[in-house]
Parts: structure tokens; C-alpha cells; sequence
């Protein structure tokens, strides 16, 4: 164990030490925040010149609603209340006659003029729009050249559908004086459980919860994990190779088991993972308490996200380390990567699906996969207060034994490799080594 | 008492077999030379006795034990490949490798082995800063600073200057002196002559010279004649009872075949050119080096 120890410091102090893990520590966070932060940022970036659109309405029923509804929201969000500068684009609806005769000819003209930047859309409306479902001729077109993700392409739905429902309500007599009455929408407020105040005994008020609240405080320490993953485990599979092919493995193997080297490497790497998870929870607590957000802070999980921190770790430190010792140079490492992150990447791609529905067969299944269950476990633990008590244990316990399992099947893995060269990484060979040393 | 024992020990890789039916005995006390061709089963020999390979078969005694791991800690390792931490400060990988080890007081050997060799001021230098020649010091120091009581060195003299060569050559020598039994594999013959109480040669995984170098020596009896001519070798070819001529430039070594006088064979170089010197000799550690492994007797074992 000496020698373990040994080796893990190393790996450790050779990690910690650099200046390159102290500029991850801060830069890791800002670059997988930073998306997010930027998406908050620059949502307001907007251009703001006028958008001018062509409407081209066959039924002669909608165009005054929709330069009533463009004329309103002009007034209402062009400028800035209190600077008065102009922080979103003008409408501008050009009222179009429809060409009867030739409709191509006309879309084609519209389409050239967008092209010339003269207009930004054209909306051709059908004619037999109000009842739709007698008219196959009730369509309502939108021609931009990015019509999928244009946001006026909705906006522009409701003027017109909000005119239609008005004459659909005239033609059955209701008063107009009523119409407004009867559009009226209410939402439902996002509301949090009702819970007994353990302080006083009493039942709490009910509290409208956020999107913050539901998507990222779930969502925040899985992406710590992974964050953690990449400082202590992935780089496992460089350092190793780098020992291999730079021949210090040999050296360390004078003195140590090949076990004992891969153990040590293996817990440097979660002794880096360990520091880096207590800077990044201490200063998030901190963060949040003093922002007066503790109440997003799920105390509850972060024992087990620990844990998890501390299991994946160790199993996919010793998957990485036992990688490294196949390769020989940099591009085999390299080529091999992409497979190794799969384990990696594969909850990133579900922690969303997982989140949403937490209680399904699927969320569950996959959270208790043990390449898996670090974070999507822990994604269901935030998320849900009536996760069974047994799942989190099951998924643990899988865990403890896939790691057990990996630092075995590695280890021997591990001994035959890193003293191999020229024998490039396959599939083969691997299994080869892991099941008959 | 023997420091090494290994007993009709076997290693094969795939087809090939690197080492086959081997036994030796490595004196306590000892500097045991390993010469042979480059791929001989030089390395994986050593690498048995350090337990990084697993013999597959015979055994393999180290201080009259069977080794397992925690004997390393007696047994100092330089492979034949450096292996240092290029971006670790000379003195900490030393200390890393001294404690590894379980080396006793590493930090005052360390600095002791640095002043030594003539390299305490790199010693805040990064191991990347070092020309190939101190990265070799240091790799040595790296493998006695724990004070191991048997000290294995695979190829230690591979590309130093004469400078170093005699600094590390005289630490092997202190090392022996204070009592360790110092294996090492060497390519130079003149080196294995001068330091080894015993020499080893193994060739195609077998062993084919073991003893003292006057034993193995003897085996070939006074063959070898050191001539110094003034025509140099061109007036050494082709002379009856002369098997072959190795030109070394200012002085040319004849192996006399068997039952031939030497004599004779002054004669006849007297007849062809001036003889500045004739010395009847035991044939070198590199003759009989090239004897057993050179072309001829390659050629002679494929046929």
C-alpha cells in the first residue's frame, strides 16, 4: 500500500501543481456555463432594423388585424421605456393585392425581393380561410429564408387566428363586445410542494417554483461531475501512455506491482477529482447562500454526490489507466478516446429525457447502469422526493461492484500492456488480457 | 552465499523462446557482466530476476528467496531504456523513486549522489533540461539512491563520454565496495574485461559463457596472437595456419588454428613486412565474443 500511496501522491502533486489545473479549475466551469451564460447575455442581442413583411391576403379577412397587431407591438416593445433607445425591430406590413392569375409569377417577385434584401418575409393567406375545415384552399404560408426558425412565423399566427376566431364568433351571433371576455387565457403557475415547517409545525405557503429550479439545479451538479470525470479519470489514459512509451513504466515496475502503479495512478486521479469537486462545492455553496438562493442548494445529495464523484472515479480511472497501457503513442491514444468517452457522453445525451420524467421505466433504467448512475441517479435524486430509497443503494451497490470489476479486469489488463510495444490497441487483445491475464 | 539463483528458467513470447533452460549464480558481492547480441535475452533475463516478467518455467531465487514483490525494495533497477519524468524537478523524481523504494534517509542520499556525480546544480532543473548524458547520471542515481543490496543496470555505459563512463564506472565500484552485488549488460567488451569478477553471455536465449574471464579464457587456450606491423593487415592476409584477422588500425589480432606453432607464423610475416611488436596472447573478451556470435559462426549454426 506504501507504494501505492506513493505513486498517487505523485500523480496527484504532479497535477495539482501545474498551472494548467489551476486555470481548468476556473476555466472548465466558465466554458460549460459559459454557453448558458452567453445564451442569457446575448438573448437580447437582437437586430434591430426594421423587418419589413408582404402579406398577400386571398381572403381579405385577416391583413387589418395583423398591421393592427404589427402597429401595437411596435408601440409596445420597439423602444426602451426608459431610455427610448430602440431595442428590437419595427414591423412593417406591406399589404400585397394577390396576382389571381399567376401565383407563381407573384411568389417568385416576392421571393427575388427578399432575396434583395427588400423584404424580410412575405405570408400568402388563403382564401377559404375561416372555415378550414371545409376549405382546402385555407392555408396561411410563410416565406422567409429561414422560415422554420423565424420567430415572426409565430407571431404573426396570432393576429391572424385571433381575427378568424372573431368572425367564427360573429357568424354564430355572440356579441363582439364579449369577444375579449371569451379569449381570455390563463396559465398554471409552476408551484413546489406543499411541506410542514419543521421550525414551527405549520404547513407551509405554497412557493412558485422556477426554471432555474427545475432544470438547473438538477442539471448543475451532473455537469460538475462530468467536469470532475475530466480532471481526474480521462487524463489517465495520456499520463499512462506517456509513462509507457517514454519508458518510466519500466522504472516504476522496478519497484512497484503493475496493480500497485495502476492502483496508485488511479487514486491520484481521484485525489485531483476530490479537490477539485470540494473547491467547486464550497465556492458554489458559498456563491448561492450569499446571492440569497439557498433554497436551490439540495443539501440532501450532496453526500452522494460525493460518492458517485468518488466511484466513478475509480472505475473509469481504472478503464482509462488500463486504455493507456495499450497505446503507444499519442495517436493511439487518440484513436482510442472516442470510445472511452462514450461512458462519458452517453448521460449527457439523456440527462434531459431523465430530468422530465424522472419516474419513468427508462429514467430509472439507465440511472442504474453504473457507467450511468452517477449523474443520472443523481439527477433523479434532485429532481424527485419520492425517488425509492432503494433505488440510489441498488445503484451504488452496481456501482461499487462495476468498479471493483474495472480496477481487477484493468489491473491485469494493466500488467500485460505497459510493458508491450509495438502491439497497437484491439478489442481482442483487451478482452484477451482481461479475462486470462 | 548467492545473491541471484535461477534454476533452468524458460521465457517465451509467442513462438519465440527469449530465454531457454537457464541457470546461473550471481555471487553475493559480485559485479556479474552480461554481454551478448542485441535480442540474445539479455533484458528479459534481467527483467525476470526483477520480477517484471513471470518465468514460464524453472524458478528464480533472489537473496534465497523466491521473489514477491516486497524484495524489490533490496534490488535497484535501470532498464536499458531511460525512464524519467521529464517535467518533474531532478531532485523530486529522485526522492519519488528513493521512497518508492523505501529508501532510508532518501533526502540526504539524494543531494550526496547529486554532489557525487557532479550535478547538484541541475538539481532544481527540470529533467527535460538535461543533456542525455546527465538524464543517464540521473537515471543511475535514481537506481542506487535507496542503497539497494543488489543493483541491476541494463546497458549503463550505452552513449556516455569517457568522462562519465569512469564516474559511473567508479560508483559501481563503491557500490561493490559497500557490499552490493552489482549485475549489469554491457556491449562493451574492454568495460566487462576490466569490471566484472564473472562474466555471462547468452546468445539466441541460451547461455553459452559463464565464469571468471580468465576461465572463460582458458577454455580457448593462447590462440591469439597482437601483432604490430609496419604494412599494417594487408600484409597479414592469407598466411598459412592464421583462421582469421581483426584489423583494430594500429595493431592486428590473428586467431592461430589449432596445433599450429606461432612461431612459424612470425616467420612468415617477417618475410612479408617489418614486425614492430608479437605478443602470443588469450584471445580478448571481444574475440571470443565474435567467435561465438559473429557471421562465421552465425553462418556455421544456420547451416
Amino acid at each position: 500500500m506504501r507504494r501505492v500511496l506513493r505513486v498517487a501522491k505523485r500523480e496527484y502533486l504532479a497535477t495539482v501543481r501545474t498551472k494548467g489545473f489551476i486555470i481548468g479549475l476556473v476555466v472548465a466551469p466558465v466554458l460549460f456555463g459559459g454557453s448558458a451564460l452567453a445564451m442569457v447575455l446575448f438573448r437580447n442581442q437582437v437586430d434591430t432594423r426594421d423587418k419589413v413583411i408582404a402579406v398577400v391576403d386571398r381572403s381579405g379577412l385577416v391583413v387589418a388585424a395583423v398591421q393592427e397587431a404589427a402597429e401595437a407591438r411596435n408601440a409596445a416593445v420597439v423602444y426602451d421605456e426608459e431610455t427610448g433607445e430602440k431595442v428590437r425591430p419595427a414591423l412593417v406590413i406591406e399589404v400585397v393585392s394577390a396576382n389571381r392569375e399567376d401565383p407563381d409569377a407573384q411568389r417568385l417577385e416576392l421571393s427575388e425581393r427578399i432575396r434583395r434584401r427588400e423584404l424580410h418575409a412575405f405570408v400568402e393567406i388563403g382564401a377559404g380561410l375561416l372555415h378550414p375545415r371545409e376549405d382546402t384552399t385555407a392555408q396561411i404560408g410563410y416565406y422567409a429564408k429561414s422560415a422554420a426558425l423565424d420567430d415572426y412565423r409565430s407571431w404573426i399566427e396570432q393576429p391572424i387566428n385571433g381575427r378568424l376566431r372573431q368572425l367564427r364568433l360573429a357568424e354564430t351571433g355572440v356579441d363582439p363586445a364579449d369577444h375579449d371576455d371569451m379569449f381570455d387565457w390563463l396559465g398554471a403557475a409552476p408551484m413546489g410542494l406543499v411541506e410542514v415547517d419543521p421550525e414551527t409545525g405549520e404547513i407551509g405557503g405554497p412557493r412558485r417554483t422556477s426554471e432555474a429550479e427545475a432544470l438547473i439545479a438538477p442539471l448543475a451538479m451532473p455537469m460538475l461531475m462530468f467536469m470532475l470525470i475530466m480532471f481526474g479519470a480521462v487524463p489517465l489514459l495520456n499520463a499512462v501512455m506517456e509513462e509507457k512509451s517514454q519508458r518510466i513504466a519500466e522504472v516504476v515496475l522496478g519497484s512497484a506491482k503493475p496493480f500497485e502503479f495502476m492502483l496508485g495512478k488511479v487514486l491520484g486521479g481521484l485525489a485531483v477529482s476530490l479537490t477539485a469537486a470540494t473547491v467547486y462545492v464550497l465556492g458554489g455553496v458559498y456563491a448561492i447562500r450569499n446571492a440569497g438562493l439557498s433554497e436551490f442548494i439540495p443539501y440532501h445529495v450532496l453526500p452522494w454526490f460525493f460518492v458517485y464523484t468518488l466511484l466513478a472515479t475509480v472505475m473509469l480511472g481504472a478503464v482509462y489507466a488500463a486504455f493507456g497501457s495499450m497505446c503507444n503513442d499519442p495517436s493511439e491514444a487518440q484513436s482510442l478516446m472516442l470510445p472511452a468517452m462514450l461512458p462519458v457522453m452517453i448521460p449527457m445525451f439523456i440527462m434531459v429525457p431523465v430530468l422530465r420524467e424522472p419516474e419513468s421505466t427508462f429514467a430509472t433504467a439507465m440511472s442504474l447502469v453504473p457507467f450511468f448512475t452517477p449523474r443520472l441517479m443523481l439527477i433523479r435524486q434532485t429532481a424527485l422526493e419520492s425517488l425509492p430509497v432503494w433505488q440510489p443503494w441498488l445503484g451504488l451497490l452496481g456501482m461499487a461492484a462495476f468498479a471493483l470489476l474495472a480496477v481487477w479486469a484493468g489491473g491485469r489488463i494493466f500488467r500485460v500492456a505497459i510493458l508491450m510495444q509495438g502491439t497497437p490497441p484491439k478489442l481482442g487483445n483487451m478482452m484477451r488480457w482481461a479475462v486470462k491475464g | 552465499m548467492n545473491a541471484v539463483e535461477l534454476r533452468n528458467v524458460t521465457k517465451s513470447f509467442g513462438k519465440t523462446v527469449a530465454v531457454d533452460d537457464l541457470s546461473l549464480d550471481v555471487p553475493q558481492g559480485s559485479v556479474y557482466g552480461f554481454i551478448g547480441p542485441n535480442g540474445s535475452g539479455k533484458t528479459t533475463t534481467l527483467r525476470m530476476i526483477m520480477n517484471i516478467y513471470y518465468p514460464d518455467g524453472g524458478t528464480i531465487r533472489v537473496f534465497g528467496g523466491e521473489l514477491h514483490g516486497a524484495c524489490t525494495d533490496r534490488i535497484g533497477y535501470m532498464p536499458e531504456e531511460r525512464g524519467l519524468y521529464k517535467r518533474m524537478k531532478v531532485r523530486d523524481v529522485l526522492r519519488f523513486y528513493g521512497e518508492l523504494k523505501n529508501g532510508k534517509d532518501v533526502r540526504r542520499q539524494v543531494d550526496r549522489w547529486l554532489e557525487r556525480l557532479e550535478l547538484s546544480e541541475w538539481a532544481k532543473l527540470k529533467v527535460e533540461a538535461l543533456s542525455k548524458g546527465m538524464a543517464q547520471k540521473v537515471q543511475f542515481i535514481a537506481t542506487v539512491v535507496s542503497r539497494p543490496e543488489l543493483v541491476i543496470l541494463d546497458e549503463p555505459f550505452t552513449g556516455l563520454d569517457p568522462v562519465n563512463t569512469d564516474a559511473i564506472r567508479e560508483a559501481v565500484l563503491e557500490l561493490q565496495a559497500g557490499g552490493a552485488t552489482v549485475i549489469f549488460s554491457t556491449h562493451d567488451m574492454g568495460v566487462a574485461e576490466k569490471m566484472c569478477d564473472f562474466i555471462f553471455m547468452i546468445f539466441k536465449g541460451r547461455k553459452v559463457l559463464d565464469g571468471t574471464l580468465t576461465a572463460i579464457q582458458d577454455q580457448y587456450g593462447s590462440d591469439t596472437i597482437r601483432v604490430r606491423a609496419e604494412d599494417g593487415a594487408a600484409a597479414l592476409q592469407q598466411l598459412e595456419g592464421v583462421e582469421r584477422v581483426t584489423d583494430f588500425g594500429r595493431m592486428q589480432e590473428l586467431r592461430v588454428a589449432r596445433d599450429r606453432d606461432p612461431q612459424e607464423i612470425l616467420r612468415a610475416i617477417i618475410a612479408r613486412t617489418r614486425v614492430e611488436s608479437f605478443e602470443i596472447a588469450k584471445p580478448s573478451l571481444h574475440d571470443i565474443f565474435v567467435r561465438i556470435a559473429g557471421p562465421d559462426a552465425r553462418g556455421v549454426d544456420d547451416a
